[in-house]
């Protein structure tokens, strides 16, 4: 049992006034090393904790503690890990998924919101919170037609601080840029990075699609529009370097498939490529288990199976080992070395959603475009 | 006599002013803080610091005007720029393997007199690459100075002729620490490498390493982890058979014994001088004459004090 929990129960079942206390004077859930407490205080038939991390059952039972309304779940859980969870409450045959009330840290995703467990150890990285004496860099959009799509697309630019027209930049071009913006502080990311000098002042291309789930599945019309409209349009209309090294795509999740489709479709126009929980699906023998969206994926992970190639100069690429994408991305790791290209991978004891992709930004982004820290001496 | 100081950070506790009263001219005293780029020309509290008038030759802004009224030169400075890169992509690739075989040899074991004479082959090879990249340098700046010397450009005599006046009536000039490679640059676009020689200088952090015959980048502690040191680039050449070392305290693996005995032999004759707060090298025409608070790295890949003042 948790120690606070046991302290609770020292002189017996505890009364309001030492529940009171207990909730009051805690953050939950409850840390300590290896291990994590839940704790849920209400009314109810079930508590059910639900969390997402793959190997694990969604839906875990929290036991009521004797003569009281709090719901406990003690579980296991190495030190630097986190991820995120909700509560599963069902009163008269109805289940509701509710947010941690005792807990105030939480992330949001295109889905939503959820509570998040931060294990013993884990800190937020300082570089991903405000930094007042970094200078901050704006952000700017545009449309423009794309023929291989047939339609308008908006592109957000961010232009870092004291973007100058007469210099030239690096250029990375994102995947659901906006959804890195909104849920993974990619703005502040890249403010605070350029600021320390660990990477170098750049401009950052942000795409959004319509319908990912199409046009990031190996969609030849995507990497038209990327490998070629996008750029087009980006180096008629600012300052960038003009090599290959000096230009990196990025996405995570089926943008990470997105990504090495696009620079399977036209290598080496990208030398950087920065790949987070790509959903690398792939079958070696018999049919794939994850549906009908996954068919293109799956054909097109399989075909750079059977006939690899050097794609990129540099590929970083990351996955939360609490999530069953690590399979296919630790699979991925030998293949793409074996081309000669400089693949640099790290797994964090996290699932797959936006946070951790945001704290791996500054281990990929300063391997993949180190910064003039390098060059400064102040 | 020519007197040249080099001092390390000037935060948190700067020692700037102890430089100054050690020149002792009561003539101008003139700044180069391009290396600060964008901060160019914000020395107000170097003002604080020396008690003294301080006057910046903004070669930072300088250079972009220049740019900007001479398309031509810009172009041919983008082109130098871009070929210098693309070659330090390049020596980074056979950089790579050349030192990770020097590290090996330097942790393994063998019969003393065989691996000796193998560690001594490996670090003349990285010699000769480190050689053979800044013969290649050299050539890059040498084909732009031939260009540009035909090409018609009155905006930036204009702008060179005053910072030459500047720094000829100047008592002392300053040379302030920032981006070693942008620093360098602008004292070159502006022609200042022979006129500084001839001039009382005080330069510290990475204007001390421009000072130098050769610059050396390194960190040991970069947010990728150690990171093997670069040759970047020729500087000034004023002082001379010295690699200089700003925040060498925390920016090397003084722990790592072998480490730091490769840097020091691969850059050997030249002597690896740290330069970190509070650090002094005092030099006359190039040659050290006293110093404080500067060490040397020995063979060993230990500290040994430079000299005492």
């Amino acid at each position: 049992m948790n120690p606070q929990i046991d302290t609770l129960y020292h002189d017996g079942p505890p009364s309001a006034k030492k529940i009171g206390e207990f909730i009051q004077n805690n953050r939950f859930p409850l840390i300590e090393p290896g291990h994590v407490t839940f704790v849920f205080q209400g009314q109810a038939d079930e508590v059910n904790l639900r969390r997402w991390i793959s190997g694990l059952s969604t839906a875990q039972p929290m036991q009521v503690l004797e003569d009281t309304d709090l719901w406990v779940l003690r579980m296991e859980l190495p030190d630097k890990s986190r991820f995120e969870y909700k509560f599963e409450v069902v009163r008269g045959g109805h289940h509701d998924l509710v947010l941690d009330q005792l807990n105030d840290v939480q992330a949001s995703d295109p889905f939503g919101a959820n509570s998040v467990c931060q294990g013993h150890g884990y800190k937020r990285p300082a570089w991903t919170l405000n930094d007042p004496e970094a200078r901050k860099g704006s952000l700017t959009g545009f449309q423009m037609y794309s023929e291989a799509f047939e339609s308008q697309r908006d592109i957000q630019v961010y232009l870092p601080a004291r973007f100058k027209k007469s210099r030239s930049y690096p250029l990375l071009v994102v995947h659901d840029g906006a959804d890195y913006l909104h849920y993974a502080d990619f703005q502040t990311v890249l403010d605070n990075l350029i600021h320390r000098l660990e990477i170098p002042a750049m401009v950052v291309a942000m795409t959004q699609s319509p319908d990912r789930l199409v046009e990031y599945t190996g969609d030849l019309r995507h990497a038209r529009f990327i490998g070629d409209e996008l750029l087009r349009e980006l180096n008629a209309k600012l300052p960038l370097i003009d090599s290959n090294n000096a230009r990196g795509l990025m996405g995570a999740s089926l943008g990470g498939v997105a990504s090495l489709h696009t620079a399977r479709q036209y290598p080496n126009r990208f030398g950087q490529l920065l790949l987070q929980s790509g959903s690398f699906a792939f079958s070696d023998l018999g049919k794939h288990q994850k549906g009908p969206i996954f068919d293109p994926v799956v054909s097109f992970v399989n075909e750079y199976r059977k006939n690899p190639f050097a794609l990129a100069e540099k590929i970083y690429m990351s996955c939360g080992v609490y999530e069953s994408l690590i399979y296919e991305n630790r699979s991925l790791v030998p293949l793409l070395q074996a081309q000669g290209m400089q693949v640099k991978y790290e797994e964090a004891r996290d699932a797959h959603n936006w946070e951790n992709w945001r704290d791996r930004l500054r281990n990929g982004l300063s391997w993949l475009f180190p910064g003039p820290l390098w060059m400064v001496y102040e | 006599m020519v007197m040249q100081i080099l001092l390390g950070p000037q935060n948190p506790v700067p020692n700037l002013k102890q430089a100054v009263d050690r020149i002792n001219t009561d003539g101008p005293i003139v700044v180069i803080s391009a290396g600060w780029r964008d901060s160019e020309g914000e020395i107000d509290e170097l003002r604080e610091i020396t008690g003294r008038s301080l006057e910046d030759l903004k070669l930072y802004r300088r250079a972009e005007e220049v740019f900007a009224n001479e398309p031509a030169l810009h172009e041919l400075h983008r082109e130098r720029q871009n070929k210098l890169r693309e070659l330090q992509r390049l020596y980074r690739i056979r950089l790579a393997p050349t030192i990770a075989a020097a590290r090996k040899l330097m942790r393994t074991r063998a019969e003393p007199e065989l691996l000796r004479l193998e560690q001594r082959a490996a670090i003349t090879q990285l010699r000769a690459l480190d050689s053979h990249h800044l013969r290649r340098i050299r050539g890059i700046h040498l084909n732009f100075n031939e260009r540009r010397s035909a090409l018609e450009v009155p905006r930036a005599l204009v702008q060179r002729d005053e910072v030459h006046s500047m720094v000829k009536n100047a008592g002392l000039v300053l040379i302030a620490g920032g981006h070693v490679a942008v620093l360098l640059n602008r004292i070159r676009l502006f022609g200042l490498d022979r006129l500084l020689a001839q001039k009382p200088v005080i330069a510290w952090s990475a204007g001390a390493m421009a000072m130098s015959e050769r610059i050396v980048l390194f960190h040991h502690a970069a947010p990728q982890g150690k990171r093997d040191a670069e040759l970047l680039d020729a500087g000034l050449g004023i002082v001379h058979r010295r690699v200089l070392l700003p925040h060498a305290g925390s920016r090397l693996d003084w722990r790592n014994r072998r480490r730091m005995a490769l840097f020091s032999r691969r850059f050997s004759p030249a002597a690896c001088s740290t330069l970190d707060n509070g650090s002094m090298i005092h030099l006359d025409n190039g040659q050290v004459i006293a110093s404080s608070g500067s060490s040397i790295v020995t063979r060993t890949g230990r500290k040994r004090a430079l000299a005492k003042s």
